[in-house]
């Protein structure tokens, strides 16, 4: 583990500044990024099925799938920690078809989504789960762009400054769920 | 008999759960810097880290520990001898949550129905068990239960011929498979016996204990210790990222069963354990 390398990187993120990065590789992610999760992903498939507009451009996008609590008074948001992303995994495809870049929760994810990371020079990067206080640090500013309906689901704008990721599956196969969990076995599961 | 007002336990109710969402115990963050201590992987003492230092941001900043504020789950013990008064056991829970949470910016994440989407607005109903004893008190066991962490509860319905390793091995498949999503180091409640709605029943009353107690009969205790070694083994590691603490603590409950049956319920906590007993 002692090769991973730290990336400072920038949203919107090109194909050119994933293909570099590695599983376990440190990021510090600054830059725009969309929060949404289950019920904002559904129903930016509607939206973008019936021809609607979506708010913001998904290209080269950066999702975070993140519901934060609420923003008390005088504070730029509440507790904003990652939520599972494995749930997120139905919607995959399509915003990877839509432009979108990467994405960033907690967790591992399906067979089928390593791949599509893979197919559409991808990656996922997780964040410290449960955190939600101290990652609330690096959100400098946020903005309800729609659903607000949604509550804790609303879709959401954060501008962000050196986020810590981590790289948990990058475009080239790579898991670091798989290799860290072999690498600290030590057990043989019957 | 004792009359206890549901206008005396409200506040003290809404209080517990403002601490529990905003302060981990002490002996929780002393796990977690033992795990520091013991991790050698930059990915995991970097997950550690962050969770040690959430502590003090929580603190300070007035933030909830976890943007999940979880369903607030209640076990209540309640003596044959009280009378509540001025409403349910139920209605005081309710109000003291939607003081707690209306009050300090906290996540309401219940839907009213499954299906419609609609939220409740104010993080109410809470999950609550009643159970009586011979006595004049009122025990409620309080748990702020996040979703990630629920959604890897497991039930086997085993056969009375295992062992107790067969049943390890099936925890230690169902954490294999699933923990990395549920916010690990976990404390892993394990309810053995009862029926298959209460084998699950019993493993979240195991995670209703504090931290740092373990069964009072031996040859539990000394599962339960076995059972977290080997799930440390499994190499998970916190936030899936891989090493060497999984799991802090297993907890084992069990209750007479029937002779064709072996009910196995696992329920876990995610790290940010967040429990509490209220007295009257």
């Amino acid at each position: 583990m002692s090769d991973m390398n730290e990336y400072i990187l920038k949203t919107p993120l090109s194909v050119d500044d994933i293909l570099p990065l590695q599983k376990g590789d440190k990021v510090s992610l600054s830059g725009e990024i969309i929060c949404a999760r289950d019920a904002t992903h559904r129903r930016m498939m509607v939206d973008i099925d019936s021809g609607k507009t979506l708010p913001f451009s998904l290209t080269n996008t950066t999702i975070y799938y993140a519901g934060p609590s609420p923003t008390p008074p005088g504070k730029i948001i509440g507790s904003i920690g990652p939520t599972t992303s494995g749930r997120m995994d139905q919607f995959m495809e399509y915003f990877l078809k839509q432009g979108v870049r990467a994405t960033i929760g907690k967790g591992e994810r399906s067979p089928e989504t390593k791949k599509l990371i893979e197919k559409y020079s991808s990656v996922y990067f997780i964040t410290c789960g449960g955190a939600a206080a101290y990652l609330s640090n690096f959100v400098v500013r946020s903005d309800v762009l729609d659903y607000e309906d949604l509550g804790a689901q609303a879709l959401v704008r954060l501008w962000v400054i050196d986020l810590p990721l981590l790289v948990a599956y990058d475009c080239h196969g790579g898991d670091l769920f798989e290799s860290g969990k072999i690498c600290h076995r030590r057990i043989i599961l019957l | 008999m004792k009359e206890i007002s549901i206008e005396e336990i409200i506040p003290e109710i809404e209080n517990a759960l403002v601490d529990m969402n905003l302060c981990s115990p002490e002996l929780l963050r002393c796990q977690m810097l033992d795990a520091l201590m013991v991790e050698k992987s930059e990915a995991a003492r970097e997950m550690l880290s962050e969770i040690l230092e959430n502590y003090i941001v929580a603190e300070e900043h007035k933030l909830p520990l976890c943007q999940d504020t979880g369903m607030i789950m209640a076990e209540v013990e309640i003596g044959i001898e009280v009378r509540i008064i001025g409403g349910t056991i139920q209605e005081a829970l309710d109000e003291a949550i939607r003081r707690a949470y209306q009050k300090n910016y906290f996540r309401k994440s219940i839907l009213a129905d499954p299906f419609t989407g609609k939220n409740t607005g104010d993080n109410t109903p809470a999950v609550v068990f009643i159970r009586q004893f011979k006595g004049d008190g009122l025990n409620i066991h309080l748990l702020v239960k996040g979703g990630g962490c629920d959604n890897i509860s497991a039930l086997g319905m085993l056969t009375p011929g295992c062992s107790p390793d067969q049943i390890k091995n099936f925890i230690l498949r169902e954490l294999d498979k699933n923990a990395s999503r549920a916010c690990p180091p976990l404390v892993v409640g394990v309810g053995i016996g009862g029926n298959a709605a209460y084998a699950l029943y019993l493993a979240s009353l195991a995670l209703a204990r504090p931290l740092g107690t373990s069964h009072p009969d031996s040859r539990y205790r000394q599962w339960e210790e076995q059972w977290r070694e080997d799930i440390n083994r499994l190499g998970i590691g916190p936030q899936g990222v891989g090493g060497l603490v999984t799991c802090l603590e297993v907890r084992i409950e069990s209750h007479p069963c029937h002779i064709a049956s072996l009910p196995v319920g696992m329920v876990c906590s995610c790290h940010v354990f967040r429990q509490k007993k209220l007295v009257w």
